[in-house]
């Protein structure tokens, strides 16, 4: 019969965080430091985070089953980081913050007991002793508590929410709430900076592609379960094709998003080696996966979203972009974005993120609705340079005035119309054109057309 | 037999299949108002066929060609925003002849979010991403700009299109306009006295002619 789970009644917290202070580590070199210890505690949890500038913070509640009860596993812990002959100091509470303060608390008292908090409701009372400097809130909000006579947590907690929040920020007042776990703070979690990396020699030299595309299938499944196994993914990959002599050919390949999706990694990479021509027979080949990055949620399916799923197992829109790119090179795919700017030219710009609202720019649109009912229409066409124009101009609309960028030595001074080339002219018989007048020449120039 | 009937049925709902007393009926396929009254009353079902190959033929840019397709696009990527399902917001526009100029786009009510540009080296890597485009299900309309291409090419963008169900346009000049073309639905774009004037070449299930824009002023937001 299987032992019944003890409870004595109180609400156990639905997560359970070991936090690890090392006092030793220095500002400078820290962080490299941090992330190989990173690789040490995630035996213990998969989900680890870095808290500059010198602790971590591991999630442990899924981890109880597997190691506990919670004084085994906290100890185990402790244990490993006095294997590796570094100072720590850890405690484990209901919530991120209190974990940390309650490990800083500790710091330079080497026989205290590292305290364990499993139940939130002795959180409140296990913080209240801890000075107010273990929150590590900068030295202005320490300087301001001390003024008002504040020295420990406890009596923060009692300050009433409001003034507080006035005279301190409305961050100090969320860090309280999340030190108590009445709210939750998310933490990013730690993924190393490994690489998948898989070789295949030939027993003889390989000269057709298809043999190639056929050899590299285990490597790539492998590269897919070596992502799936640490939960993360990779935007770039490479492909080393070593020849006898010369150097290696290496074929490299760029992913609209994250992916570890195995169908992906093989589409893109066949649609690239169906393009290459081999300059030597091939002996040995290596694929190399560019750094892992954590799969979130948002980039299993940002863009491709619903549509995907609605189109029932069809191309998301990643998908179409890598497979263009793959044949026609990064460059030849891309999308635009109009940016607040009075001079046309600079009034826009190509993007080739196609994720757009993390790489505009200050004053950068996809879509602007001011836009659309704007005094003078724009040409859907803008020629790259404008184009001296003879004579023969009917004007039909305009001046529009547009002068700027004095400040940046391209400036312009013109006066827009839109125009129709008169008949029996050379030049675009009967299109609507968007021409200006430079003012200081006088001289007409071609700048676009509305297609 | 249950079998053989639902054989014939499927074969029947292929898009590549024509009924023949079909022709002249209404297409079930949904198609996109033009915008324009009196160009909508010439077209079956009255709008751009979705699905289906679209070809333009002009001699010159800045006649108002793309103009005629714009409040299609734009009305369905605002149904699509509204979150429809099955309706894929995304425009692809493949080797237009100059760059499209991104403040025209947003000052029509295109969402430059759904919008791409692709600018390939030669006219069969175009053709190529012509057919991967409208052939992957997430495009609303691929907009390709060519040269001169041959009758074989185009009857595999039309497929592609018919499968991934989006509107596939394809501007060639006007001296293609005594070959065949497997297109749905061909127009001939030319110069008028003040505006465009647009011909009806070919309409699948309609009247070929010209059409009388109605004076309503299509190159003007």
């Amino acid at each position: 019969m299987p032992p019944t789970p003890q409870t004595d009644g109180r609400p156990r917290s639905k997560q359970l965080w070991y936090a690890a202070v090392f006092p030793e580590l220095a500002e400078g070199h820290s962080a490299v430091l941090l992330q190989r210890l990173c690789m040490h505690a995630q035996q213990f949890t998969s989900f680890v985070s870095i808290e500059p500038p010198n602790a971590l913070l591991l999630e442990i509640k899924g981890s109880l089953k597997l190691f506990g009860p919670l004084k085994r596993l906290h100890a185990g812990i402790d244990a490993r980081w006095r294997r590796l002959e570094l100072q720590a100091y850890s405690a484990t509470a209901p919530s991120t913050l209190a974990a940390l303060w309650l490990a800083r608390g500790a710091t330079g008292d080497p026989v205290s007991t590292p305290a364990h908090i499993e139940n939130l409701g002795r959180l409140p009372g296990s913080l209240a002793e801890l000075p107010i400097a273990c929150t590590a809130w900068d030295i202005e909000r320490l300087q301001t508590l001390r003024a008002m006579g504040v020295t420990r947590v406890g009596e923060l907690l009692r300050l009433p929410r409001a003034g507080l929040a006035r005279r301190l920020g409305a961050a100090t007042v969320q860090d309280l709430d999340i030190a108590l776990a009445r709210q939750f703070a998310p933490r990013r979690a730690f993924v190393p900076r490994e690489r998948f990396r898989a070789r295949c020699d030939f027993e003889t030299e390989i000269e057709n592609v298809a043999y190639l595309e056929k050899a590299l299938e285990p490597l790539i499944a492998r590269c897919a379960e070596f992502l799936r196994e640490r939960q993360a993914g990779v935007q770039t990959l490479r492909l080393k094709l070593r020849h006898r002599a010369g150097p290696a050919t290496c074929v490299d390949l760029g992913l609209a998003s994250i992916t570890s999706e195995h169908r992906r990694l093989r589409d893109v990479l066949a649609q690239k080696l169906t393009r290459l021509e081999l300059e030597a027979p091939v002996r040995d080949m290596e694929l190399i996966s560019g750094a892992l990055q954590p799969l979130s949620a948002g980039s299993l399916d940002a863009f491709a979203g619903r549509l995907s799923a609605g189109a029932g197992g069809r191309d998301s829109l990643p998908q179409l972009v890598e497979r263009l790119r793959a044949r026609l090179g990064e460059e030849a795919v891309y999308g635009v974005v109009s940016i607040a700017e009075h001079r046309p030219e600079a009034a826009w710009r190509r993007v080739q993120e196609l994720r757009p609202a993390s790489t505009l720019r200050a004053g950068e649109k996809m879509a602007d609705p001011m836009m659309t009912d704007r005094g003078m229409p724009r040409p859907l066409w803008l020629l790259a340079a404008p184009l001296p124009l003879e004579s023969g101009l009917i004007l039909e609309q305009g001046p529009e005035r547009i002068e700027s960028g004095w400040w940046d030595g391209k400036g312009v001074a013109r006066d827009y119309y839109i125009a129709r080339q008169a008949r029996g002219t050379r030049h675009s018989h009967g299109a609507r054109l968007w021409v200006f007048q430079e003012r200081q020449s006088k001289r007409w120039y071609l700048h676009g057309m509305f297609a | 037999m249950p079998r053989e009937v639902s054989a014939l049925a499927d074969i029947l709902a292929d898009a590549r299949v024509w009924r023949l007393k079909d022709a002249s009926a209404a297409p079930t396929r949904p198609v996109w108002s033009t915008g324009c009254s009196s160009l909508d009353a010439r077209l079956p079902g009255g709008g751009w066929p979705t699905a289906s190959l679209i070809e333009v033929l002009l001699d010159d840019t800045g006649l108002g060609e793309v103009q005629l397709f714009l409040p299609a696009l734009v009305e369905c990527q605002r149904r699509a925003s509204q979150g429809r399902t099955g309706e894929a917001p995304w425009l692809v526009w493949i080797a237009p002849p100059h760059e499209p100029y991104a403040p025209a786009l947003a000052q029509q009510g295109i969402e430059l979010e759904r919008f791409l540009v692709v600018q390939p080296a030669s006219a069969t890597e175009a053709l190529w991403a012509a057919e991967q485009a409208l052939g992957s299900g997430v495009c609303a309309a691929v907009f390709l700009w060519l040269k001169g291409t041959d009758d074989r090419w185009l009857r595999r963008l039309k497929l592609a299109a018919e499968a991934g169900g989006a509107l596939g346009v394809l501007f060639r000049p006007e001296r293609h306009r005594f070959e065949s073309s497997p297109a749905t639905l061909r127009l001939a774009v030319t110069k008028g006295e003040h505006e465009m004037r647009l011909d009806l070449l070919k309409v699948q299930g309609g009247r070929p002619g010209p059409v009388n824009l109605g004076g309503i002023p299509l190159d003007v937001p």
